[in-house]
């Protein structure tokens, strides 16, 4: 396409805009709520990942020590465990430090422990292990271990709760996917059909220019920009209204949500992830003229 | 449009040979015809309504496919053309029509540059040039005007300086008087000669029999899509045969 009718397009498409304004905002309006669903998906997924991260981080195994055993056993106790390649740390709590820690857990209701005796607690070791053993499988084979050695009671980690979020962020991921495809495909048509109107607005514009020999991709080249145009501004106003959401959780987040993380630990979508949202912006008006624009233009 | 426009060496414009066109599901519009118009050739196709004046023209300009035959423009066989070869031919066509085919919400001088525009040529020199034309065909100061405030002769004339902007090899017009009064078409057919008398091929379809007989040009008559007379070889005597 030489510069010249490359300028000519464009004057069109800046006509078009001018002259169809409500037409073309009310195309973006119907991207941005796809995209805008799509993006909710993404942050959702986003910042349950963050707390899968923040919690993974925190993951310890809890190992309850037998009563009985000597100051030299509970050392070489710990010296085994420590030796153990997963394992980053280990920290020794006795039974008056864990006696002390639940009473502060439990404030001022613990009065409800009166009567009984401190040492009623176990001592234990608090195992932490190294971000690559993290996984559910590793964490529960060194548990498994632990289990046989003497002198260990019960072995505890809060394997539910992982597996669950886990689970959560693996069906968020899967719901973005299908439910996006199908919000997707359902845009598509949608643009289509704005395109066909476009077009048929335009049908005698576009039979002139048939007629006095414009190059057919000069013909579909502005319907095509535009649809990318509305592709591009959905995708924005669907970043903008997930910014406001973000914000008002951000700074409205209630305190009683304690299983989340709190306001100024969740995260916006990062610069990879609003990319992608524009793209999917810029693919959603561009394919949805092209389709239309090969099932409704006249062809030679 | 080099290779539609070039100036070829041989003699002739156009060439059918034995060229047919059937409208499903089996309307003949065009049987067996063979016509070769020489460059330069001013030819009137003449006939009744249906005769197939109008498919003539659309083969020619390739609206339209033949069912048989083969068509030569200028020296290059477009029966079979893909989308991008059909842009090229038109770019080198000049089309009129009876219904102006203009664009109301844009300006005479818009109307006419767009052709220009979209073959390539830049805004400024688009527009130029189809100011000077708009001149040259006595719309100086209409240049802004939209067409629905002109009237049906200044209409066809903006239409007409469309059809020249790229200078064409050869102007095809489908009733172009079809919708003026006398002296508008009278007046838009001294165009046409003038358009002529600068070598370019004009090929006019009218079933205006006054027309035929005013300007002294080659005819050829179509009867129910066949070729019935040609003035070339049966003389000038056979238009006042055509019906009016």
């Amino acid at each position: 396409m030489k510069l010249a009718q490359a300028l000519f397009v464009l004057r069109r498409v800046l006509r078009s805009l001018r002259e169809l304004v409500w037409t073309h905002l009310l195309t973006s309006g119907t991207m941005a709520m796809t995209l805008f669903i799509f993006g909710g998906f993404l942050l959702i997924q986003e910042n349950l990942q963050g707390l899968l991260r923040g919690w993974g981080s925190r993951i310890q195994i809890f190992a309850y020590l037998e009563n009985g055993l000597s100051p030299a056993d509970l050392q070489s106790l710990a010296a085994e465990v420590r030796a153990y390649p997963e394992v980053e740390s280990v920290r020794f709590v006795s039974k008056t430090e864990a006696w002390e820690s639940f009473k502060k857990t439990l404030g001022t209701q613990s009065g409800v422990l009166e009567g009984l005796p401190p040492d009623i607690l176990p001592s234990s070791l608090e195992i932490a292990l190294q971000r690559a053993h993290r996984q559910r499988a590793s964490v529960a084979g060194i548990a498994q271990r632990l289990r046989g050695i003497k002198g260990v009671g019960e072995v505890e980690y809060p394997d539910e709760w992982i597996e669950k979020l886990s689970l959560l962020v693996l069906g968020v991921q899967w719901a973005k996917w299908i439910l996006g495809g199908f919000l997707f495909l359902a845009t598509m048509l949608i643009v289509g059909s704005t395109v066909k109107l476009a077009i048929l607005a335009r049908k005698d514009e576009i039979e002139i220019m048939q007629l006095v020999g414009a190059p057919a991709g000069l013909i579909k080249a502005p319907f095509i920009v535009e649809g990318m145009v509305q592709g591009i501004v959905g995708a924005s106003l669907a970043l903008g209204v997930l910014w406001l959401l973000y914000l008002l959780a951000r700074y409205h987040l209630p305190a009683s949500l304690a299983i989340l993380p709190s306001g100024d630990q969740l995260q916006f979508l990062d610069a990879a992830a609003a990319s992608l949202l524009v793209f999917l912006g810029w693919l959603l008006g561009a394919g949805g003229s092209w389709f239309s624009l090969r099932r409704f233009l006249k062809t030679w | 449009m080099e290779k539609f426009a070039r100036n070829e060496p041989a003699l002739w414009m156009i060439q059918l040979f034995r060229v047919s066109k059937i409208y499903p599901p089996n309307y003949p519009a065009l049987t067996d015809i063979h016509l070769h118009i020489e460059k330069g050739e001013f030819v009137f196709v003449s006939g009744p309504s249906g005769a197939g004046k109008t498919t003539l023209l659309r083969l020619l300009f390739r609206e339209e496919e033949a069912t048989e035959g083969q068509i030569i423009v200028n020296g290059r066989n477009i029966t079979r053309l893909n989308g991008a070869r059909v842009a090229r031919l038109r770019q080198a066509i000049g089309l009129v029509f009876q219904e102006f085919k203009l664009l109301p919400s844009m300006s005479a001088l818009e109307n006419v540059a767009l052709a220009a525009e979209v073959v390539g040529m830049s805004r400024t020199e688009s527009r130029r040039r189809a100011f000077h034309l708009l001149r040259e065909l006595g719309l100086k100061d209409k240049h802004d005007a939209r067409p629905p405030t002109l009237s049906g002769g200044e209409q066809q004339r903006v239409a007409i300086a469309r059809a020249l902007v790229n200078d064409p090899i050869l102007v095809l017009a489908d009733e172009p008087t079809g919708n003026l009064d006398a002296e508008m078409a009278e007046e838009t057919m001294r165009l046409f000669l003038k358009i002529h008398e600068k070598g370019t091929t004009i090929i006019i379809a009218t079933h205006d029999s006054g027309l035929l007989r005013r300007f002294q040009h080659r005819v050829v008559l179509l009867q129910r899509g066949r070729l019935m007379a040609d003035s070339k070889t049966a003389g000038r005597s056979m238009v006042s045969k055509v019906e009016p």
